[in-house]
């Protein structure tokens, strides 16, 4: 029979794993924490007084309303509604004009240099005359954030394909691959890390563009049209709130991304 | 009694030429490969040995067919050879296996234009992973494995389509001496059970003798063949025989000055100049590499 | 990297060459392709205004956008919103980059300073320049400080990302030759770390400016009174898109322009170190 010597501490309990989170980064947390709380006390004590100057309080309660009243829900879903529109009608052009670029040589030195240039110029400057053509509602907001979304993929694609490196090329022509089973089994396999990121990029620039639309094209509803409101109307609280919004989404759609990214990149880790 | 699977190859008064861009016409051109007589029995196994630059490379893959500028014939049972074609394999220095995809599925992308079945597909799948001892990787991904087993993938994946020619060119020079030591073994065990003509490329003198029937010894500058030496040791072959390490030194001779040293290509000593035994041999580990 | 085409690359040029003419007509028109589309383009256009097919509200000749280019160059305008312009984005630029550069170089030599700061400054970053618009305009009102800041918030975050990556990206092989040889901390910093960053801080500092550069075009479209993006909006509100045209050609020009610039430098800059970076991936097949 085993006894349990007695001069050993009994095994620790495991902390919960909030605990072992917040643990590992609550230094993270001492700014924001600080900073609120500075707010926080500036509001209350009063020492400075302008109609700017809310609570943190206040915030709440302005986020509180938008959430009940259905205003953030109406306001946001049109801005992504534009936005994923935008990003996959971008995308597609953008997966077939990269491949063009990439896979025709002859091509890509007619398209590609006008295309390198075009890309450099911000694509904010083309929105008056986009404004001119298609006018200030959906249709033109559409059609901007298209061409936001298409030149990330563009790129990326483009490069992917042909970066595919020589030595498996050899490969796939010793087997006796025809062009199309080469581009099937060796060129987008070896593309899609690329082309993923391309996409992943366009998913942000579209939302980055999102914003950027709404502020001047002004017809319609938005998130971005609540912030203008906002500073129209001197409410500060309103501007925090969309702020706040507008970051959570980017964050989300980031993490989104990265996770997916992890999950597809999980037979290439350390791959040449 | 085995039956042999391999095709005659015979290489007959091929050269080639690379033209040097911007000079006048080919007086710069740089001879690759010049005057190459070789005749390769059905199923026997090949080396062929050289330095840097003496076209070895270049010879393989103008067998193989990535390449049909060049002067002279190259005869596969007596018909030309004209592109790539599923009865030649290859085993290149660096594996280049797909990163996406894993060891069977590597093995099975040799197979996409065999007309055969996916059962018996799969079928010469799993074969050819037992054949290199792989059993039990079979879902691994390339970056999962070391660097000598994924060279064994890439040797299953050049034999998948049961090539009659086998084309192996430094297969083994990325690896560490131990696992080189392994998979040669590994390469005579095959070649005995395949019995297909294999024609290996290397700089290694021992592993040429080690795994040739018939050694081929190459010098640059133009690449040509210096000597062919047969090698009538029986299989499988024993490292410490007096008579392989003799052949061993004959041929490593031709690459050494008459005072045991690694010789300068411009003053190689001519074919066969020197005795089997040169004098006070220097250390034997010293004397693995042809440079 | 080299140029893959989908054939396998030649290793060198076959022994036949082609005679005199037909290379020089072959090198002619190879230099010649990529102006093609672009030609084409601008003809199409132009014979499109000409004709009469595309109203002059929607899309003026270029012949007009080449003259109210003129136009504003000889009045002087064009220099004066240019220089407004300019002006804006390298204060802003200045700032931003000054202060990332001290952040990044900050987070990276001390990790419980990242530990810090990062979390929060990645959580600022999420939002985005336009959305700090309303913020920054409620607080500083309309004028040029609204501009420096924004500008300045858009170069700060790819300098400090780079900075930090630059610093903290020191291989562990370096810095243990360094401890080997006795070197103090002050030196490891200022010998190792320092120079091995430079063309990662570079390359932060090249992105921060492209960044700047954008953020001004929106900035000025949305918030303000003279400037290259006040002078597409202007004319878009009169409805003379010629002007547009003009300024968007003009802001096009100089971005393009700067960025040659910083790409020269940066090649100067990482030129020396590329070949012996440790880590830098030899490029691909054996020959």
């Amino acid at each position: 029979m085993t006894t349990t010597p007695i001069d050993r501490p009994p095994a620790p309990r495991r902390p919960a794993a909030w605990r072992a989170w917040l643990g590992a980064r609550w230094r993270g947390l001492v700014l924001p924490a600080a900073a609120i709380l500075a707010w926080w006390a500036l509001a209350r004590l009063g020492w400075v007084s302008t109609p700017l100057l809310v609570s943190p309080g206040t915030v709440l309660d302005t986020a509180a309303s938008q959430i009940v009243s259905g205003q953030l829900w109406r306001a946001l879903s049109a801005s992504l509604a534009r936005e994923l529109t935008g990003f996959a009608i971008g995308t597609v052009l953008g997966l077939a004009l990269g491949a063009l670029l990439g896979l025709l040589p002859l091509f890509n030195r007619i398209v590609g240099p006008s295309f390198n240039t075009f890309k450099q110029i911000s694509l904010f400057a083309w929105i008056p005359l986009i404004s001119v053509w298609f006018g200030l509602g959906d249709v033109a907001k559409v059609t901007f954030l298209s061409l936001a979304a298409l030149v990330p993929v563009v790129v990326n694609t483009c490069d992917g394909i042909r970066n595919t490196p020589a030595t498996l090329l050899e490969v796939a022509r010793v087997f006796g691959y025809t062009r199309w089973q080469t581009l099937l089994h060796v060129v987008l396999p070896s593309a899609a890390p690329s082309i993923f990121t391309g996409v992943y990029l366009a998913l942000i620039y579209s939302w980055l563009a999102t914003i950027g639309a709404e502020y001047l094209l002004v017809a319609g509803h938005g998130i971005g049209n609540t912030l203008i409101e906002g500073s129209e109307h001197f409410r500060m609280d309103l501007v925090i709130f969309g702020m706040f919004v507008i970051g959570l989404v980017g964050w989300s759609m980031n993490a989104l991304a990265r996770a997916l990214e992890r999950r597809l990149a999980r037979h290439r880790l350390g791959a040449a | 009694m085995t039956t042999i699977l391999g095709k005659e190859l015979s290489i007959r008064g091929v050269g080639k030429r690379y033209a040097r861009p911007g000079d006048g016409d080919g007086a710069q051109a740089l001879q690759v490969l010049q005057d190459i007589d070789l005749d390769v029995p059905a199923g026997r196994f090949v080396s062929i040995v050289g330095a840097s630059g003496c076209g070895k490379s270049t010879l393989l893959r103008l067998i193989l067919g990535l390449d049909d500028d060049y002067s002279g014939q190259i005869l596969l049972d007596g018909e030309p050879v004209r592109g790539a074609g599923l009865d030649r394999g290859i085993v290149f220095q660096d594996h280049r296996l797909f990163p996406w995809l894993n060891v069977e599925r590597n093995i099975a992308a040799g197979l996409r234009n065999a007309p055969l079945s996916k059962a018996e597909k799969q079928e010469l799948v799993a074969e050819h992973v037992a054949l290199v001892g792989l059993q039990g990787f079979e879902k691994s991904f390339p970056h999962q494995i070391s660097g000598g087993m994924a060279q064994r993938v890439a040797i299953a994946r050049g034999l998948v389509n049961r090539p009659r020619v086998l084309l192996l060119d430094e297969p083994l020079g990325a690896l560490d001496a131990l696992t080189r030591s392994r998979l040669q073994n590994e390469l005579q065990r095959i070649w005995e059970k395949e019995r297909i003509t294999m024609i290996l490329v290397t700089h290694d003198v021992e592993e040429a003798v080690f795994l040739g029937d018939r050694v081929v010894v190459m010098q640059p500058r133009p690449g040509r063949i210096r000597r062919i030496v047969d090698i009538d040791l029986p299989h499988p072959r024993n490292r410490s025989d007096p008579r392989f390490i003799r052949l061993r030194d004959d041929v490593l001779g031709d690459f050494l000055d008459p005072d045991g040293r690694i010789a300068d290509e411009e003053r190689l000593p001519p074919p066969g100049a020197l005795p089997a035994t040169v004098g006070a041999l220097p250390a034997l580990d010293r004397l693995r590499m042809a440079w | 990297m080299a140029e893959n085409t989908l054939s396998v690359p030649a290793t060198a040029a076959p022994a036949r060459r082609g005679a005199g003419p037909h290379a020089f007509l072959r090198n002619a028109g190879g230099r010649l392709l990529p102006w093609l589309l672009p030609l084409a383009l601008l003809a199409l256009w132009q014979l499109g205004a000409s004709r009469g097919w595309i109203s002059p509200q929607v899309l003026p000749s270029p012949h007009f956008v080449w003259l109210t280019l003129q136009d504003l160059y000889t009045s002087g305008d064009l220099w004066l919103n240019v220089h407004a312009s300019l002006q804006r984005v390298l204060v802003g630029y200045a700032v931003g980059s000054a202060l990332g550069l001290a952040l990044g170089a900050a987070m990276g030599l001390w990790r419980p300073l990242e530990a810090y700061l990062l979390p929060t400054f990645n959580a600022l970053v999420q939002i985005p320049v336009l959305a700090w618009l309303p913020f920054v305009l409620l607080l500083v009102g309309i004028g040029e400080p609204l501009k420096y800041i924004l500008i300045a918030k858009a170069a700060l975050v790819p300098v400090t990302l780079n900075t930090l990556q630059g610093f903290r990206q020191t291989p562990v092989a370096l810095l243990e030759v360094a401890r080997v040889y006795g070197y103090t901390r002050r030196q490891q910093v200022l010998e190792v770390v320092l120079p091995h960053a430079l063309p990662t801080l570079f390359t932060g500092l090249r992105l921060g400016f492209t960044k700047a550069w954008l953020s001004l075009v929106v900035v000025e479209l949305v918030a303000s009174s003279e400037g290259l993006g006040y002078l597409i909006v202007y004319g878009r509100q009169l409805f003379q898109l010629d002007l547009v045209m003009a300024a968007v050609i003009v802001v096009g020009a100089i971005g393009y322009a700067i960025d040659k610039l910083l790409d020269l430098a940066e090649t100067r800059v990482s030129g020396s170190q590329a070949a012996t970076r440790l880590g830098v991936a030899g490029a691909g097949a054996r020959v």
